[in-house]
């Protein structure tokens, strides 16, 4: 859903005028400023939320046993005495310095376990997203040339269920038939605990680092456990990126260029791939950017039940232990994410797309 | 029906919407939208979709008619049973009857949908119809905010929000309603900007009609068409989200029958007993593909480009 | 274990250079153990509050004396190889373990005792409790604690508390794990007694030592290969986070883990039946528990809350939801624990809704009334309460259920902020004391007072009468006549008492067929003693 609506606002933007330098400098400000002014509302969100959740964080460090005077003494201690604008203003410093505070349930700081996390859902997106681009496009492009037909109707269908399922069912069934009944894939987890140590992290890709390290066999082991999660990630992504891709080809296809190429005898084939598709191109590259956006929120949950000991899983653990820096550190990371990917999709959009030059 | 002859016989009826040429504006408006009702009938996916949310709300309605059994009441003695003429999806942990309670969270869940379009369309439509009319600060101001919440997957702001507010349905929707309104908003300024523009509006202005009137009366209503389709295009995100918020434990609380929360409960029970969690699940996507082939199908009927 | 082929990764390998793919098979000298581990937040023995970190603590740091694995009301020698206690009873000496080192290379010495200890108190923790409970506190630490010399410490009690009592409370327990204080000393950040740094390691004496801790990830233990003890069995244990039951059983059934934990009563009985493995169980002192505000009206009145004790079926509930899982248990002294009525006395109510009707209807509920249910996210919970909702319902009380992460849960209750609550008590002694002490009685039912740590507060509910009876009983000496006083005691706070208990916990686990040894009681899990074959 997210994610199309900034495919939306990414679309929006195709009647910029033409590039004249002055007007460039003026946009790039406005664009920063904008920037600005949305992450310091991101700020104020999160801290707004984090002071209405009614998870009580000195309780989180403290325990359920604690007396009344070590209670106190901690409010004090973690500044929540303070008045609430003078809170507010130490987190947006160091908010600012990307420094989080200390996770209450990990007693490591959040930015750390934040990086420490993050290569796993990166990983994981990444699968799936080169899953979900492989199949998606061509399923939206044979959609769109057969529009209307069966073809169309089954890409159709086919592609809805994968927006329609809820994703931690799937993730459950999967695991149920493709790993206890067939056994055709990695149970739950990223790697077998027993290979963990014995590989270096570099990139912190456990494909890439096993690859890099020559061992074949942790290779194996970790792409038998990420196949199955991926895929139940891409199918979200191929059906939004297969339903996209078809949108787009129909809107070339109504075009002159196009009618025209077809008076001249171009073939169906060549009509596709040579005239029709490469002008899509740059859009495609918006929307699979954006994909990555949605995939982020289907990492939440397909992490909970595939044990991926990733961003989304950390999010929802600290959620329900009341780790509320944690909590506030994710929720921001991802609001950059977002705010970062539709910047860059923007800035893109102006540059490349042929319309706009 | 002032300006046209009222018909009384149905082929009458269709010749007038079917007749090459338009001679009013309201048969034109009322044409291009028999024509696109016929389109989407032709496209047999979205009339599937259609046909299921007709049944669900039906099922709905009436049943309690097609069950022997009560939703909640309990009988420890018949628990986990499998599907059986007696039960013809099996019965629950605590000996409850699986289809009796897919019939009565069938309500809940389109209760669930229905309230968030209420609340998040008109929330919407009102912030983008407005910015979009009004321009200057307050779209700077009503876009930012956008930006900011659209700056968040939709599930975890629902989380953050549904956690802050605590659980249960009532804070469930409104923390999913908070969620959904800004592309709604994003999409009615859209809509606002071209028409803003438009001859009527400006001849209405200088007739003197107010601010409040013109977007109450003329612009909204013109945003409202692609506003309800978006909603209806939403309305499987909706019921996802709800559904995990319902996993994760955060939304309608036992004994509801709720759909999502009887996934929630049933999942531990996948390896045993299977059809706990097999159906609710089944449920929610049957529903849910239902939204997502009519809202594909609005989408394609009304895209003017296709036209 | 056998393993599945396993065609992707056969595939992936073959694409891999033709790699063989790795045996699966859990290796001989580490245990692969399956658990949710999401509640850990620290390893500093002052701060864990948690059952599983507990469980793990003790493993990595020997306290004075440990839990006879054979009897769990009996303790064993640990740092400490023997003690003494003075005549009147206010005084125990222990000898020290003379030649043991800490990791640093530090040897081990009363110093470090009596540090570990102070500690606690100072930085005031919940399991500061452990010891105020006892009489020792913050200002008199410097003389509760004492170094005699390198290796002789004092314990210097304010009354005549029942040794055995101190011994299992106290010096068994995490806060008398003895720390690394000149190491720890060094690691100091603002005063905070290392309580920063022993939040990821350990600097302690153990049987294992622990070697890495990611959050929501994995807990790698090591064994200690300087050990004074015994050496254990095994050279690593893993605790791997798998927050699903169901995820744990299909890596139990599918070789690659050793032991499971945290499996439904449904996946238990299904596993029973599976021959290469292996269902066990012990109780804990745990028990299941309802609790009311007394400071509302209707749950001011005992009958009320006794109509409550009418309202559920046990014995069906034991068959199903709570197999292996858990026993029907009414008393607040659980089975196994000194002092503790036997099982049918300790659990006279069944369901009966008449009885029920009638308690509530002397009350002057007889039209019932409505009240809000608070109760946390085990998978057991929520069938318990519409269990108890659907037949409350039938004598006109409407319970309207909460579920809420377990930190919500706690909140709520200390906040004295609910109506009615589930939740479990765990106590780490085998001694109605244990339990009584929290349960049944309460100094100040003020609400300056913030009595936190006492249940019996945090439910508003007060009784002068229990307040002076569970301290006479804890100073009889006579044994015999103490446990009459206990006995009643039970009987009485069964009638009177703030709390409906409603089942002691099981602790079940399921092992794989790898696992010969596994030692554990109600209060601890052995690893040093767990072997594989």
């Amino acid at each position: 859903m997210s994610a199309s609506d900034l495919a939306g606002s990414a679309a929006s933007n195709q009647s910029a005028p033409s590039i004249r330098w002055g007007r460039v400098a003026r946009e790039v400000l406005r664009t920063v400023a904008s920037v600005l002014v949305t992450i310091l509302g991101l700020l104020a969100l999160t801290f707004f939320i984090g002071r209405l959740l009614p998870l009580d964080p000195v309780l989180a460090i403290l325990g359920d046993d604690a007396s009344q005077e070590a209670y106190d003494r901690m409010v004090v201690q973690l500044g929540l005495d303070k008045p609430l604008w003078q809170q507010f203003l130490t987190y947006v410093v160091n908010s600012l310095q990307f420094d989080f505070g200390t996770s209450l349930t990990s007693g490591k700081p959040v930015t750390e376990d934040i990086l420490r996390v993050f290569p796993a859902t990166l990983e994981l997106a990444t699968v799936a997203m080169i899953l979900g681009t492989g199949l998606g496009i061509p399923l939206g492009v044979i959609a769109a040339a057969n529009r209307d037909t069966w073809i169309d109707q089954v890409v159709r269908v086919l592609s809805l269920i994968g927006y329609s399922a809820p994703i931690f069912w799937l993730g459950l069934l999967g695991l149920t038939v493709f790993y206890a009944g067939l056994g055709w894939v990695g149970g739950p987890g990223r790697i077998d605990i027993l290979y963990q140590y014995d590989l270096t992290p570099r990139t912190g890709l456990y494909l890439i680092d096993s690859a890099l390290a020559g061992r074949w066999d942790i290779f194996a082991d970790v792409f038998s456990r990420i196949v199955l999660p991926a895929s139940i990630l891409a199918y979200g992504a191929m059906a939004y990126i297969s339903r996209m891709t078809r949108s787009f080809m129909l809107e070339q296809f109504s075009q002159e260029y196009i009618v025209a190429a077809r008076a001249k005898g171009a073939s169906r084939t060549q009509m596709i791939w040579s005239h029709a598709f490469p002008n899509i191109a740059v859009q495609l590259v918006t929307v699979v950017a954006l994909s990555y956006a949605f995939l982020l929120e289907g990492a939440v949950l397909t992490e909970t039940v595939f044990a991926w000991p990733g961003f989304g899983r950390y999010l929802t653990t600290a959620l329900l232990r009341a780790d509320m820096n944690a909590v506030l550190g994710c929720t921001l990371v991802v609001g950059l994410i977002f705010i970062t990917l539709n910047l860059l999709c923007d800035i893109f959009y102006r540059a490349f797309d042929p319309r706009t030059r | 029906m002032t300006d046209t002859p009222v018909t009384s016989s149905r082929t009458s009826l269709r010749a007038w919407l079917e007749a090459p040429a338009a001679s009013t504006p309201r048969q034109a408006r009322a044409q291009a939208a028999w024509r696109g009702w016929k389109r989407l009938l032709a496209n047999r996916a979205a009339l599937a979709g259609l046909i299921v949310l007709i049944l669900l709300v039906v099922i709905a309605a009436i049943g309690p008619l097609l069950t022997p059994y009560s939703p909640m009441s309990q009988d420890l003695s018949v628990r986990l049973q499998p599907p059986s003429m007696l039960h013809p999806l099996g019965t629950d942990d605590l000996g409850r009857d699986i289809m009796t309670r897919i019939l009565y969270g069938a309500r809940i869940t389109l209760m669930m949908a229905l309230l968030v379009a209420l609340i998040a369309g008109p929330i919407g439509l009102i912030m983008g119809a407005t910015a979009g009319y009004l321009g200057g600060w307050f779209d700077i101001v009503a876009m930012r905010l956008v930006d900011i919440f659209l700056s968040f997957p939709s599930l975890i702001l629902a989380l953050a929000f549904v956690a802050a507010l605590g659980p249960g349905i009532e804070n469930a929707v409104i923390a999913i309603a908070l969620s959904a309104w800004p592309p709604i908003a994003r999409l009615a300024r859209a809509e606002a900007l071209t028409v803003r523009k438009s001859d009527y509006i400006a001849a209405s202005r200088l007739q003197g009609a107010s601010s409040t009137r013109l977007i109450l009366r003329h612009v909204m209503p013109i945003c409202l068409p692609s506003v309800v389709i978006r909603i209806t295009l939403n309305m499987a995100g909706i019921i996802l989200t709800a559904a995990g918020l319902g996993f994760l434990g955060l939304g309608a609380q036992p004994p509801s029958p709720e759909w999502g929360a009887m996934l929630a409960s049933g999942r531990q029970f996948m390896l045993t007993n299977w059809w706990l969690a097999a159906t609710p699940g089944a449920a929610i996507m049957l529903v849910s593909l239902a939204f997502n082939l009519l809202g594909d199908g609005l989408r394609d009927v009304l895209d003017p480009r296709d036209e | 274990m056998k393993k599945h082929a396993n065609f992707l990764r056969c595939v992936a390998a073959a694409v891999a250079l033709g790699a063989v793919p790795a045996l699966a098979e859990t290796p001989a000298d580490t245990l692969l153990m399956a658990r949710n581990i999401d509640a850990i937040s620290t390893f500093d023995p002052a701060q864990i509050g948690e059952v599983v970190t507990n469980e793990m603590i003790q493993n990595i740091c020997d306290s004075l004396v440990s839990i006879d694995p054979e009897d769990e009301a009996s303790v064993v020698p640990a740092m400490a190889k023997d003690w003494t206690v003075s005549d009147d009873g206010l005084k125990i000496t222990f000898n020290l373990v003379e030649g043991a080192t800490f990791p640093s290379g530090n040897p081990v010495t009363a110093k470090d005792v009596v540090w570990s200890m102070q500690r606690v108190l100072k930085l005031g923790f919940g399991n500061a409790a452990t010891l105020t409970e006892y009489g020792f506190s913050e200002e008199t630490a410097e003389t509760d604690f004492v170094a005699l010399d390198d290796y002789t410490f004092e314990m210097n009690l304010s009354r005549p508390y029942p040794i055995a009592l101190i011994l299992q409370a106290v010096a068994s327990n995490r806060v008398a794990n003895v720390l690394d204080s000149e190491f720890l000393k060094g690691e100091e950040v603002d005063g905070d007694y290392a309580n920063k740094y022993l939040t990821t390691n350990s600097a302690c004496v153990g049987p294992f030592a622990l070697r890495q801790w990611n959050a929501g990830e994995v807990v790698i233990l090591e064994a200690n290969e300087n050990y004074y003890g015994p050496a254990p069995k095994l050279k690593r244990i893993i605790i791997r986070h798998v927050a699903e039951a169901q995820a744990q059983r299909l890596l139990l059934e599918q070789g690659d883990i050793d032991v499971a934990r945290d499996l439904g009563a449904e996946d238990l009985r299904d596993l029973k039946e599976n021959p290469d493995l292996e269902v066990v169980s012990t109780p804990l002192h745990q028990l299941y528990y309802m609790g009311f505000d007394s400071a509302k009206p209707e749950f001011a009145d005992d009958r009320v809350r006794l109509a409550f004790k009418y309202l559920v079926d046990y014995d069906a509930l034991a068959d199903t939801v709570m197999a292996f899982l858990g026993v029907p248990r009414a008393s607040v002294v659980p089975l196994g624990a000194l002092g503790a009525l036997d099982e049918e006395e300790g659990q006279p109510f069944s369901l009966d809704l008449d009885k029920a009707k009638e308690l509530l209807t002397e009350a002057g509920y007889g039209d019932g009334f409505s009240a809000r249910l608070f109760v946390g996210t085990l998978p057991y919970v929520a069938p318990i309460a519409q269990h108890v909702q659907e037949n409350a319902a039938k004598v006109g009380i409407d319970l309207q259920i909460e579920q809420m992460a377990n930190a919500q849960l706690f909140s709520a209750f200390r906040g004295r902020d609910f109506d009615t609550i589930m939740l479990s008590w765990q106590t780490s002694v085998p001694h109605a004391h244990g339990m009584l002490s929290r349960h049944a009685v309460n100094p100040d039912n003020s609400d300056e007072a913030g009595l936190t740590m006492f249940p019996t507060w945090r439910a508003s509910w007060y009784n002068e009468d229990f307040n002076k009876r569970v301290d006479e009983a804890l100073f009889e000496k006579d044994e015999a006549k103490q446990i009459e006083m206990y006995k009643q005691l039970q009987l009485d706070h069964m009638m009177h008492g703030p709390f409906a208990y409603m089942f002691q916990l099981l602790d079940t686990a399921v092992l794989g067929s790898s696992v010969t040894t596994w030692k554990w009681n109600a209060f601890r899990v052995y690893y040093a003693d767990i072997e594989k074959g």
